[in-house]
């Protein structure tokens, strides 16, 4: 049987706004596999982001606990955090998140400075050949496409080479064609090996999905692939 | 290794936003170029007093001992000096133990020097023959007149090269006759310049002559202008300043309660005093000096804390890929850090530019002083360090979640 990748054991998360309490996920227990695909749907308001939050480690739970790769996150410091983002985890965002004026290789190679390691600029060229961008290296990001950004976006995702993929809405800023280019680009990556995890409410994106959840008033539930 | 790619990285910041850069460097290169100048400037001023009461008064390691109780002693002429210091005083003083040995000085300003047709007027003191072993002067051409000179009250003249030149130009002078108030005297020698005196005027417009020959020959006056004592140990001024003091009242039979008809100084405590004091206006400039660095540092916290607000989906983006707080804290802090000290470089620069402007106006020596070069860099760095501290605080304690949703 295959490893465990992220373990999410009743985890909740409860903000607190002009005094009142919001819980904003209630009780999210599941595992994803490694290398497994998996797409969480819900509608705006419903938890999503949260949900990915803390799943990317950019938050804490406010209950539960959550591992990666067997490592409980909960309750490590803000250095261990950031190391954990930098080295296991890459990012994809809906709107990119490119730093602007910036060129692409730049941008690629920023986790390589954050990461305990050297900073390699073949392996940025290499990555931004690996998404078809090898002719964009010394554009800045504001020059890009949207698409491109995207990609740009992916191999800075995958520099560090970690095994857990997060993907915020990742073709919702896009055009259909650079939309399923981009989740031709996750299937490649989940077809490595890499875990994918994909937040979204597009039902062409949930369509690539091996696994759904969907989360609704912060609640998780597993949904039956018709694949 | 990490902190090589930070500074890097701020360098390139700084200069993807120019105009905002120079704007938050304007403080700095101001504040600090200021600051170069003045401590440039008072420095070379300092040592250029120096310089010049050096000139005037050959040696520092003396006291000098005038008649009249210092109150109302104006330029000496033939009338206006009071008749109480004595040849039988100087050779008092000499016996005092502080002291190694004195020169005698009888001097008068403006007096008329001719010389043919030409005329001029110098100065003339009436010194020992012991002058130059005393001051330091240096004989450029001839000789020094000798003690033998002064004991037969010899009409012989040494002249200062000013006075060389309004009186002989390109002759030579050496065994002519030159008038001194209508007394003839045979030209011996002539002097090395001094330079410039602490006013900045000539040094050299004077002629030496014996004093004896001045007091009963030119002046028909039996006293001195001035005693000039050298100490035997530099440190022993205040002490010799105290033994002359009794000495002389004794002699002049000066009442308990009465004052001095004599002045006794130190020209190193009157040099120290005067170095030590500066211009109020020079402490003014400063104090601004130092006020516009400091806008400069604040300049650089105000602008640094917009570019935070401005930066928070960079700072959101740099943490989710795996920035800790403290590497955004370094990020921020090296920008303004970066800033501050190319800015104190570039105030630098034009602190050595201003100083070289101000010293040619002024005509004094063009100096910079490694140690005020160190003082600036220290200064930026730590404008740098205590005015980013702050927007790199709030950089890092920004919540990455609300910066990427923004």
């Amino acid at each position: 049987m295959k490893p465990v990748a992220i373990r999410a054991e009743n985890v909740s998360k409860t903000y607190s706004r002009d005094g009142a309490s919001v819980t904003a996920l209630r009780n999210a227990t599941f595992d994803v596999m490694t290398g497994d695909f998996v797409v969480i749907r819900g509608p705006s308001g419903s938890g999503k982001s949260t949900l990915l939050n803390i799943l990317g480690c950019l938050d804490l739970p406010s209950a539960g606990t959550y591992q990666i790769d067997g490592a409980d996150v909960t309750h490590k410091t803000d250095a261990e955090l950031s190391r954990v983002r930098s080295e296991q985890i890459g990012f994809v965002f809906q709107s990119f998140n490119l730093l602007p004026k910036t060129t692409a290789i730049e941008n690629v190679e920023l986790p390589m400075i954050y990461a305990s390691r050297i900073v390699d600029r073949s392996r940025a060229a290499a990555a931004l050949g690996r998404v078809g961008l090898a002719h964009r290296e010394r554009h800045f990001a504001s020059e890009l496409s949207g698409g491109e950004q995207q990609r740009v976006a992916i191999a800075r995702a995958l520099i560090n080479n970690p095994a857990l993929i997060l993907a915020d809405e990742p073709t919702g800023n896009l055009d259909e064609a650079a939309g399923s280019e981009i989740m031709g680009i996750l299937r490649e990556l989940n077809a490595e090996g890499r875990t994918i995890v994909i937040v979204t409410h597009d039902d062409a994106v949930a369509a690539h999905a091996r696994r759904v959840l969907t989360i609704r008033d912060g609640v998780l539930r597993e949904t039956e692939v018709t694949r | 290794m990490k902190l090589m790619h930070i500074l890097r990285g701020a360098l390139r910041t700084l200069l993807r936003s120019k105009p905002r850069t120079a704007l938050m460097m304007c403080g700095v290169i101001i504040g600090i170029g200021s600051l170069t100048i003045l401590t440039s400037i008072g420095e070379s001023t300092r040592r250029e007093t120096m310089k010049r009461f050096k000139n005037m008064l050959g040696t520092f390691d003396t006291v000098i001992i005038r008649p009249g109780s210092g109150k109302n002693r104006g330029m000496v002429s033939l009338t206006n000096v009071e008749p109480s210091l004595r040849f039988e005083d100087a050779d008092a003083i000499a016996q005092v133990p502080e002291i190694r040995q004195v020169a005698e000085v009888e001097n008068a300003l403006d007096i008329d020097a001719k010389y043919r047709d030409r005329a001029g007027t110098p100065a003339v003191f009436g010194v020992s023959a012991n002058w130059l072993e005393l001051r330091g002067d240096v004989v450029a051409e001839g000789e020094f007149f000798t003690g033998d000179d002064v004991h037969s009250l010899a009409r012989v003249a040494v002249l200062g090269s000013d006075a060389d030149r309004q009186l002989f130009a390109e002759e030579d002078p050496i065994g002519k006759t030159i008038r001194i108030g209508n007394v003839p005297f045979v030209v011996k020698g002539v002097m090395l310049p001094r330079g410039a005196g602490p006013a900045g005027g000539s040094l050299d417009n004077l002629i030496f002559i014996p004093v004896s020959t001045a007091s009963k020959r030119l002046f028909n006056r039996d006293f001195l202008t001035m005693v000039i004592a050298q100490l035997r140990d530099p440190e022993q001024g205040g002490q010799a300043i105290e033994h002359v003091t009794q000495l002389l009242r004794s002699r002049h039979h000066i009442a308990r309660n009465a004052i001095d008809d004599f002045t006794v100084t130190n020209p190193r405590a009157v040099m120290a005093q005067i170095t030590s004091m500066g211009s109020s206006i020079r402490k003014l400039l400063l104090v601004v000096a130092v006020l516009a660095t400091l806008i400069g540092g604040v300049v650089i916290m105000s602008v640094t804390l917009i570019g935070v607000s401005e930066r928070r989906r960079e700072i959101g983006i740099r943490r989710a890929v795996g920035a800790t707080r403290y590497l955004i804290l370094l990020q921020f802090l090296a920008e303004a850090v970066v800033t501050s000290m190319l800015g104190g470089l570039l105030g630098m620069a034009l602190g050595i530019g201003g100083t070289q402007i101000v010293s040619r106006a002024q005509h004094l020596p063009f100096l910079i002083e490694r140690q005020a070069m160190l003082g600036a860099v220290a200064a930026s760095l730590a404008l740098g360090i205590v005015f980013g501290v702050y927007p790199a605080w709030r950089a890092a304690r920004t919540d990455p979640i609300d910066a990427l949703r923004a």
